[in-house]
C-alpha cells in the first residue's frame, strides 16, 4: 500500500457542495478510470468525539448516557460517524473514479476491536479497494481504520487498530467494467420472521440523524430534495437503522463484530418491522422489513467476543 | 400454606360500573371516579370519620397534577383526614399490587385497616406537549433576561405544537400490547374459536351474575350508569365469528385477535376494604376471605424471548411452590382477560410438560384449569378493563365468591405492561 496522504479533518458540508458541483458539471458522472486511481488512502487526525455529540446520539437512540457510570464505550455507529467525513474526502478526490452523488450504501461490516471513549483524539485512515462489477454499476469497498492519535498508520500493527469497517458502496450507472460482468439480480424470496419490535419513523427521522451525524445528504432531508435525487420520498440513513439495531447490545469492553446489508430503502415517514433472533450464545441476527409490503430493508448480525 | 403472623381479611369492595371509553364517563376525571368508588365503600361499611391505616392505589394514565391522586381522592371522602394515602403504579397490576402490599402491612401488624384500589380514564387521558416544546419552555423558564427568554421561545416551530397523547405501545419495542399478544397467541397455537368461546362465556357469566344480584353490594352507580356498559348478554359465537382480526394482521390466516376477544378501552374505579380480624370484629364488619399471598413476576420480552403478558405464568409457579399448593387445591380461578388469548396462553403454558419442566423448572406440569371454575362471574372482556381498577374488581369478586366457604381457595392472575404480572391467593371464610 502506498503511503496515505495526510489531510486535515474534512468538513462534510464542503464535500457535499463539491459533489453537487461535480454532478452539475457532469465532470465525472460518466465515470473515471481505475488506472487513474491507484490504490490510494487518506488519513486525518480527529480531535475526538465530544461529550456533546455522544449525548446527542444518546438522545436520538434513547439509550443510556456515556457518562462513565452507565456506559463509557462509544457505539460503533458513532465511530462510523467520526470516520465518515474522511471516507467522503477520499471518495470526492478528483481521481476517485465513481461520482459521489447517487452513491448507494450496500453494506457495512465492522470489527470494533477496542473501546473508544469521548474526548480521545483519534487518527482515521480511509482507503478504497475491491472495485468490482455490479449489474447496476460499479461497487467499491471503502475501508476505515481508526487508530489512537499520534501513531503512524503506515507502521501501525493490527493490534493498534481500535476499529475497522468496510463500507460497500454502489456507484449507480457508472460501469468501470463491462456491463455483462455484473451478473443477474439475485433477489431471493423473503419470508418475514416473527417481529419483536416496530419502529415508527417520522418525516424528520432523516433530519434528526443528520443533526447528530453531520450527514446532510439531501436524499435524507425532505421529500423535495429526495425527489431531486430520484427518490419518491426522503429515505432514512442506513446507519441510523444500524444504530437502532445495535442500541443497547454492544459490549462495554468491545471486541465485537457486526454487519448489516441494506436492501429496500426506508421511505419517510414509515414503519419498520424488526426482529432480533438468537443464533447462538454469542450471536444475534436482525432483520428489518416493511410490515405492509413485506419487503426487506436490511439484514444484520452481531457477534460478541 | 406459608405461615404469617396474622390474617389480612378482605371485608368488602366497591366499584363504579365500568364504562367504555369516551362514553358515560367522558367528562369525569380519575379523581372524580376514585372518590366515588371510595365514597360508596365508606358508606357501605360505615367508615365515616374513621382513621384507617392507609389508602393506596393508583392510575396507569395520570395527569401530572394528580401526583397525589389517592390522597386527594381520600380527602374528598368522609374518611378522617388523618388517614395516610399514597399512589402505587405497576401498570395493569396497580390495583393488585396496592391491595397485596396493604395486606402485607396488616399481616405484619403495621396497620389494622386499609383501602386498596385503582382508577383509570382513557376519556381524560393526560395529553402533554412534545419533548421539543417542553425543552424550549423550560429553557425560557431558566432564562434570566427577557432577551434570553425571547431567544429560547423563538426556537418554537409549528411541528413542536402538536399535543402528544399516551400510546398503547410498549416503549422498548414500539409494538402495541395487541401485537405482542398476537405473537404469543400464535406461538401457543391459540385458535380463534377458543378465544371467541372465552369471550362469549365472559359476557354470559357477567350478565348472569348481574341477574342474580351478585354485584348489588359490590357496585355503586355513577353519573347515571348502574352496570358495566360493555357487557353484551346476547353475545354469541356466531356473531363474534364475523369480526375481522385487528391485531397480528401480518400473520395472515393465523391472525385471531378481534375487537371482541380483546378488552375494550374503559373508564372506571374500584376499591377494596381490608383489615385485621380484630379490627373487622371491633367494627362489626363482615369477613369475606383472607388475602393469603401474592407474587410478582417479570419476563424478558424485549427481543421476544418470552411473551409480553406471560409473567403471571412464572409468578404462579413460584407462589404455588411456596405455599405447597397445586391447581387442584383451588375452587375458583380469576385470570384477567387482557385478551381472551392471554388467559388461554397462560393456561396452555401451565398444561405444557415441556414448558413447566424446561422453563419453569418444575417436576411436572401445573396442570389444567377446570373451565367451570374460571372467571365464573365474568371478567375483563365483558366488564371492561380500566387498567388500575381491575385488581380491585377481581379481589372483591373473588372474596365474595369464597365467602361462606371457609378454607376454600381462589387464584388470581393479572398480567401487566412491561412484561410484568401478579398472581395471588385468597382463602374463603
Amino acid at each position: 500500500m502506498s503511503k496515505p496522504i495526510r489531510i486535515p479533518m474534512p468538513k462534510l458540508g464542503r464535500l457535499y457542495q463539491k459533489a453537487a458541483l461535480d454532478a452539475a458539471r457532469s465532470k465525472i458522472s460518466s465515470g473515471g478510470s481505475l488506472k487513474a486511481f491507484p490504490e490510494q488512502s487518506v488519513v486525518a487526525e480527529h480531535p475526538g468525539i465530544t461529550e456533546d455529540q455522544a449525548e446527542q446520539y444518546r438522545r436520538l437512540l434513547a439509550g443510556e448516557p456515556f457518562d462513565g457510570v452507565h456506559r463509557r464505550s462509544l457505539p460503533s455507529v458513532l465511530l462510523h460517524i467520526a470516520g465518515f467525513p474522511v471516507q467522503m474526502a477520499l471518495m470526492s478526490r478528483d481521481s476517485f473514479p465513481l461520482p459521489l452523488m447517487g452513491m448507494v450504501h450496500l453494506s457495512n461490516e465492522v470489527l470494533h476491536h477496542q473501546p473508544v471513549h469521548t474526548d480521545t483524539p483519534l487518527q482515521i485512515l480511509a482507503r478504497a479497494g475491491n472495485f468490482a462489477p455490479h449489474r447496476r454499476g460499479t461497487q467499491v469497498d471503502i475501508i476505515i481504520e481508526i487508530y489512537p492519535a499520534g501513531l503512524d498508520p503506515a507502521s501501525a500493527s493490527s493490534a493498534d487498530c481500535l476499529y475497522s469497517s468496510t463500507s460497500q458502496y454502489l456507484g449507480m450507472g457508472t460501469y468501470l467494467f463491462s456491463k455483462d460482468e455484473g451478473g443477474a439480480s439475485s433477489r431471493e424470496e423473503f419470508t418475514p420472521p416473527t417481529k419483536t419490535a416496530l419502529w415508527t419513523l417520522g418525516t424528520d427521522a432523516g433530519r434528526q440523524y443528520a443533526a447528530v451525524s453531520g450527514d446532510y445528504n439531501p436524499i435524507h432531508l425532505s421529500g423535495l430534495t429526495a425527489k431531486a435525487l430520484g427518490q419518491k420520498r426522503a429515505i432514512v440513513h442506513g446507519m441510523y437503522l444500524a444504530a437502532r439495531m445495535l442500541e443497547g447490545r454492544e459490549p462495554e469492553s468491545a471486541g465485537h463484530r457486526w454487519d448489516i446489508t441494506f436492501e429496500a430503502p426506508v421511505g419517510l415517514p414509515g414503519k419498520v418491522a424488526f426482529a432480533a433472533e438468537r443464533v447462538d450464545a454469542n450471536t444475534q441476527q436482525f432483520t428489518g422489513w416493511n410490515p405492509r409490503k413485506g419487503r426487506r430493508h436490511f439484514a444484520g448480525q452481531l457477534t460478541l467476543p | 400454606m406459608a405461615e404469617t403472623p396474622r390474617d389480612a381479611v378482605i371485608i368488602g369492595g366497591n366499584r363504579i360500573p365500568f364504562a367504555r371509553a369516551h362514553g358515560a364517563y367522558a367528562k369525569s376525571s380519575n379523581q372524580d371516579m376514585l372518590t366515588s368508588a371510595l365514597n360508596g365503600l365508606i358508606a357501605r361499611y360505615g367508615l365515616q370519620g374513621k382513621q384507617l391505616g392507609a389508602v393506596a392505589g393508583g392510575a396507569v394514565l395520570k395527569h401530572s397534577k394528580n401526583f397525589n391522586l389517592v390522597r386527594e381522592s381520600a380527602l374528598g371522602t368522609p374518611l378522617d383526614p388523618k388517614t395516610p394515602a399514597y399512589d402505587v403504579q405497576m401498570a395493569c397490576a396497580t390495583g393488585t399490587e396496592a391491595i397485596g402490599s396493604l395486606a402485607n402491612k396488616i399481616k405484619l401488624g403495621q396497620i389494622d385497616s386499609a383501602i386498596g384500589g385503582g382508577v383509570d380514564s382513557i376519556s381524560d387521558a393526560p395529553i402533554v406537549v412534545s419533548d421539543e416544546l417542553r425543552g424550549i419552555l423550560m429553557e425560557a423558564t431558566r432564562a434570566k433576561t427577557a432577551g434570553q427568554r425571547l431567544k429560547a421561545l423563538a426556537k418554537i416551530r409549528p411541528g413542536h405544537l402538536a399535543p402528544k397523547a399516551p400510546g398503547t405501545g410498549e416503549p422498548r419495542t414500539g409494538l402495541s400490547m395487541g401485537e405482542h399478544m398476537a405473537v404469543t397467541a400464535n406461538k401457543w397455537g391459540i385458535t380463534r374459536e377458543e378465544q371467541d368461546e372465552l369471550a362469549v362465556a365472559s359476557h354470559r357469566n357477567l350478565a348472569s351474575a348481574y341477574e342474580s344480584g351478585f354485584f348489588n353490594d359490590l357496585i355503586s352507580p355513577f353519573t347515571g350508569l348502574s352496570a358495566d356498559n360493555n357487557m353484551r348478554a346476547d353475545s354469541s359465537i356466531e356473531k363474534l365469528a364475523k369480526l375481522s382480526p385487528v391485531f397480528g394482521k401480518d400473520l395472515g390466516g393465523n391472525a385471531t385477535i378481534t375487537a371482541a376477544n380483546s378488552t375494550p378501552l374503559t373508564d372506571g374505579a374500584s376499591a377494596v376494604l381490608l383489615g385485621s380480624e380484630e379490627w373487622a370484629d371491633a367494627h362489626d364488619l363482615p369477613k369475606l376471605a383472607n388475602f393469603v399471598d401474592y407474587e410478582q413476576g417479570a419476563v424478558d420480552f424485549v427481543d421476544g424471548a418470552e411473551g409480553l403478558l406471560m409473567a403471571p405464568t412464572y409468578a404462579a409457579a413460584r407462589m404455588l411452590k411456596r405455599n405447597n399448593l397445586t391447581f387442584e387445591d383451588f375452587e375458583y380461578f380469576e385470570i384477567h382477560e387482557a385478551f381472551a388469548s392471554t388467559v388461554l396462553a397462560q393456561m396452555k403454558a401451565w398444561e405444557s410438560e415441556d414448558f413447566c419442566r424446561d422453563v419453569l423448572g418444575l417436576d411436572k406440569p401445573l396442570g389444567s384449569i377446570d373451565r367451570s371454575k374460571l372467571n365464573v362471574n365474568g371478567s375483563s372482556l365483558a366488564a371492561g378493563h380500566p387498567f388500575a381498577a381491575t385488581g380491585g374488581r377481581i379481589v372483591a369478586t373473588l372474596a365474595k365468591l369464597l365467602h361462606g366457604k371457609p378454607g376454600k381457595l381462589g387464584f388470581i392472575s393479572v398480567c401487566a405492561a412491561g412484561g410484568q404480572g401478579i398472581t395471588a391467593i385468597i382463602e374463603g371464610r
